[in-house]
C-alpha cells in the first residue's frame, strides 16, 4: 500500500520530465493527471492510515515525511494550477520521490507517546510539515531562477530558457512561498515552546522533555531555519534582497531544514524521539 | 477529381514578375470567380502575398487546366505567357497538396517558421469561401493545410525564437520581466533599430516610453510615433531610475552611461532588475554595467548571435516538419481517393433502391390489405436489407489504396450491376458531400 503513491510520483515524474523536453501540451496535461492520481491515491493511502490510527499520521518520522510529500504535491498542483505553468514539476517531483522512497524503505509505527496526545502537538507538526512544503517549493523556485538568471546573464539562452517562466514570476512565487512558509514556521516554533512549557508541567521527568533546549540539535536547527527565513523576508522588504539572493536564501534555507528533516531528525535528536 | 495548382513564387520568380503576376493590390474575389467559373467543379482559390501569387483549382482534366490558368494569368495581368511562363511552377494532387500544406507550415516563406502566411492562406481561402467558388475539395484541401499549420506550430520548434533584433530584444525583456504592462521604457537616441524596438515593446503594452536625444526633433518624431514622451537630454539620469528597460542607440564616440551612472540611482530602483539594450557602434553603455548584479546588457552582436541561434534552430526542426506535411499528404490523397469512388457508390445506391421500389410496386396488391402500420414496417425492413447489403462494399470502395485498383474495382461494380448510365450522371451534390465533413457552399 505505501509504495503505490511511490509509483505513481514516478509515473508523474516521466510524464512530467516528457513535457518538459518536448513541450508537448498533450503530454504536459497528462502530467497533471497523473500527478493529481499520484495526489488521490496518497490521500487514500494516509486516509487509510488516520482510520488505522485514529490520528492524522505524522507522528513517527518516516509518516511524517510522506505526510510532507503528500502536502508539497498539494502545494505544488496548486500552484502549478493557480499558474498554469507545469515547468516546475520536473523538478519537484525528484525532492517528492526521493523522501518518499525514504519514507517508504524505513519502518516506523505510529503509535502516539501519551505526553503528545494533546491539540498543541498536532497543530505544532501540521504547521511545520506546511512551512517545509512552502520552503521545497521556494527552493525550486529559486533554483530554477538562479539557473535562467545564470543564462540571461552570461548570454548563452540555452535549453531552460524557452522552458521556465519569466525571472519576475519565478521570483514574485518564491517570495510568496518564503512568507508563507515563515508564517507556518513561526506559528509551529511557537506552538512547540508554549506546548513544551505545559507538557513540562505535567510530566518533568520524560527525557524527551528534558532534552527541549537549544543545545539539541533539530531545535537549534529550527531555530537557525527561522533566523535564516526572518533574515530572508526582512531583506526583501528593506535591503531591496529580491532576485537572485533571494533566490540563494531558498535554497540554502531548504537545505538546513532537509538536513534538520532528516539525518538530524532520524539519527541526532534526543528531544524529537517520543517512540 | 483533380486539385491542380499554378503559381509564381520568390523560389521560381524574380520579384519583377512576381509584382506582374500579383492579385493582392487588384480584385482578388473577382479573379476568383473568374477563375471558378471555367471549371464545372466551380472551386478555385487565388493565394496571392508578397512572395507568392498561387492560384488552386479542382478540375477533371489537369493537363487542361494548366493551359487555362496560363492564358487566364496573361490576360488577367495583360501580359503575355512568354513573359512569365518560364516562372510559373504547376503541380497536382499529391504535389499539388504537399505544396499547400509546405505554405501553411511557413516551410516555403522566404523567413523559415514566419507565421503570418497561415492568416495570408486562410484570407485566400475566405475570399473564396464568401463568393461560393469553393466546393468539398478546396475546402477540405484547405481546412486540412490550416491544421497542417497549428500541427507545425505546437509540434515543432519552426516557429520559435526571435528572428530580429528587435524581436529579440522584447522576448529577452518578457523572460526577464514576464508580463510588459506598465513597465516604463527609456529610449537615449532615436534610430531604426531602436525605432522599431519601442514599437514592439509598445505593441506588448509597455507602459511610459521617454525618449530623449542631442537633437530634441529626433526625440520628437520618435515620441509621436511611438505614442511616448520627448524628454530633454539633461533628465537622461533622472528618467533612468524609473526605467525598467533602456534602448540606447546614439552616435556618440564614448559611452554615456558608465557604470557609475547606473550606481548612482541603485538606491532609488530598490533592487528591480534593468534591461540594458544598446544597440549603438560604438556602444554607449560601459561593458561593467553588465555586472552588475542587478543589470541586463544585451549590445547589438548580442542580440544578432540570438537571431543567428534561432535561425540554426528553426532549420533542425525542418525534418520534424516535413514529416507532419507528409502525414497529412498522405491521410488528404486517401480522401481524395475515397471521393473517386463516390459516383459508382452513388449508382449502386440508386439501382438497389429502384430495384427495391420496383419490388414493392410489383406487390402491390398483396401489401395493399396490410395495415399502415405492417406497411411501413415492410418498406422499413427492405430499406434496412437494402442497406446492409450496401454497407461493406461501400466502405471498402471508399478505402482503396490506390487509383488504378479504384478503377479497376469500380469499372467490375458497374459491369456487375449494370451501373453505367447512372454512374455516367454526376450525382447531386449533397450525394457526393455525405462523405467529408465540409460543405462551404452552403455557407
Amino acid at each position: 500500500m505505501k509504495i503505490l503513491p511511490l509509483l505513481l510520483y514516478a509515473v508523474s515524474a516521466v510524464a512530467y520530465a516528457i513535457h518538459f523536453a518536448r513541450r508537448d501540451p498533450a503530454a504536459g496535461r497528462a502530467a497533471t493527471a497523473s500527478l493529481l492520481v499520484a495526489a488521490l491515491a496518497h490521500t487514500f493511502v494516509i486516509g487509510m492510515q488516520t482510520m488505522e490510527v485514529r490520528h492524522i499520521p505524522f507522528a513517527s518520522l518516516p509518516t511524517a515525511v510522506s505526510t510532507f510529500v503528500w502536502l508539497l504535491t498539494l502545494s505544488y498542483l496548486y500552484l502549478e494550477i493557480s499558474t498554469e505553468e507545469r515547468a516546475m514539476g520536473v523538478f519537484i517531483l525528484p525532492i517528492a520521490i526521493g523522501l518518499q522512497t525514504i519514507s517508504a524503505l524505513t519502518p516506523g509505527s505510529d503509535k502516539i507517546d501519551p505526553v503528545l496526545e494533546s491539540p498543541w502537538f498536532w497543530i505544532h507538526v501540521a504547521s511545520l510539515l506546511c512551512a517545509y512544503a512552502s520552503f521545497a517549493l521556494a527552493s525550486v523556485l529559486g533554483l530554477t531562477y538562479i539557473l535562467q538568471f545564470k543564462e540571461i546573464k552570461k548570454k548563452h539562452l540555452g535549453y531552460l530558457y524557452n522552458r521556465l517562466p519569466s525571472l519576475l514570476t519565478l521570483d514574485t512565487m518564491n517570495s510568496r512561498a518564503m512568507t508563507i512558509g515563515w508564517v507556518f514556521l513561526t506559528v509551529g516554533v511557537a506552538v512547540g515552546v508554549v506546548w513544551t512549557a505545559q507538557a513540562r508541567a505535567v510530566s518533568p521527568d520524560d527525557p524527551n522533555l528534558r532534552a527541549m533546549s537549544l543545545d539539541d540539535p533539530k531545535i537549534f536547527f529550527a531555530v537557525l531555519t527561522w533566523a535564516v527565513y526572518s533574515f530572508g523576508l526582512f531583506a526583501r522588504t528593506r535591503l531591496g534582497w529580491a532576485g537572485r539572493r533571494a533566490a540563494w536564501l531558498a535554497t540554502v534555507g531548504f537545505l538546513i531544514v532537509l538536513l534538520n528533516f532528516l539525518p538530524i531528525g532520524y539519527f541526532v535528536t534526543t528531544s524529537h524521539t517520543f517512540q | 477529381m483533380h486539385v491542380f495548382l499554378l503559381g509564381v513564387s520568390h523560389q521560381t520568380a524574380p520579384i519583377d514578375v512576381r509584382e506582374q503576376l500579383d492579385f493582392s493590390s487588384r480584385d482578388v474575389g473577382a479573379a476568383v470567380e473568374a477563375l471558378a467559373a471555367r471549371y464545372s467543379a466551380g472551386e478555385a482559390v487565388v493565394l496571392s502575398t508578397c512572395n507568392r501569387s498561387e492560384i488552386y483549382v479542382a478540375s477533371d482534366d489537369p493537363a487542361r487546366a494548366r493551359q487555362e490558368l496560363v492564358d487566364f494569368l496573361g490576360s488577367y495581368h495583360g501580359l503575355p505567357p512568354q513573359a512569365f511562363e518560364g516562372h510559373v511552377f504547376a503541380h497536382t494532387d499529391e504535389d499539388a497538396t504537399r505544396h499547400l500544406f509546405r505554405v501553411a507550415a511557413g516551410l516555403d516563406s522566404l523567413v523559415v517558421g514566419e507565421p503570418q502566411i497561415l492568416g495570408q492562406v486562410k484570407d485566400a481561402f475566405q475570399v473564396a469561401a464568401t463568393r461560393q467558388c469553393v466546393g468539398p475539395v478546396l475546402t477540405r484541401l484547405f481546412h486540412t493545410s490550416f491544421g497542417v499549420g497549428k500541427r507545425v506550430r505546437s509540434e515543432t520548434a519552426l516557429g520559435e525564437g526571435a528572428i530580429s533584433v528587435g524581436f529579440a530584444a522584447v522576448a529577452l525583456a518578457r523572460k526577464i520581466f514576464g508580463r510588459l504592462d506598465g513597465r516604463g521604457v527609456l529610449v537615449v537616441g532615436a534610430g531604426e533599430i531602436s525605432t522599431i524596438t519601442a514599437q514592439h515593446l509598445r505593441a506588448q503594452g509597455v507602459g511610459d516610453i521617454a525618449i530623449t536625444s542631442r537633437t530634441a526633433a529626433h526625440a520628437d518624431a520618435l515620441a509621436a510615433e511611438v505614442n511616448g514622451r520627448a524628454i530633454p537630454w539633461s533628465d537622461l539620469r533622472l528618467a533612468l531610475a524609473a526605467a525598467d528597460i533602456v534602448i540606447t542607440a546614439t552616435g556618440s564616440p564614448r559611452p554615456i552611461l558608465t557604470r557609475a551612472d547606473i550606481e548612482a540611482v541603485t538606491d532609488r530602483r530598490r533592487g528591480e532588475q534593468l534591461f540594458i539594450i544598446d544597440i549603438a557602434v560604438p556602444r554607449d553603455v560601459e561593458a561593467s554595467v553588465g555586472e552588475m548584479e542587478q543589470v541586463f546588457l544585451y549590445n547589438v552582436d548580442d542580440l544578432q548571435a540570438i537571431v543567428q541561434e534561432n535561425l540554426s534552430r528553426r532549420s533542425s526542426e525542418i525534418v520534424r516538419a516535413e514529416s507532419i506535411v507528409s502525414e497529412e499528404v498522405d491521410r488528404f490523397a486517401a480522401w481524395r481517393r475515397s471521393r473517386g469512388a463516390v459516383p459508382t457508390v452513388v449508382a449502386l445506391r440508386q439501382r438497389f433502391e429502384q430495384i427495391r421500389r420496383a419490388e414493392l410496386q410489383r406487390l402491390e396488391h398483396k401489401l395493399g390489405g396490410l395495415s399502415p402500420e405492417a406497411r411501413a414496417s415492410v418498406d422499413e425492413v427492405t430499406r434496412l436489407i437494402v442497406e446492409k447489403l450496401l454497407l461493406a462494399p461501400t466502405s471498402q470502395l471508399k478505402a482503396l489504396p490506390d487509383e488504378d485498383t479504384q478503377i479497376a474495382y469500380t469499372e467490375a461494380v458497374n459491369r456487375l450491376f449494370e451501373l453505367r448510365d447512372e454512374s455516367a450522371v454526376p450525382p447531386a451534390r449533397d450525394e457526393v458531400d455525405a462523405g467529408p465533413p465540409n460543405r462551404t457552399r452552403s455557407s
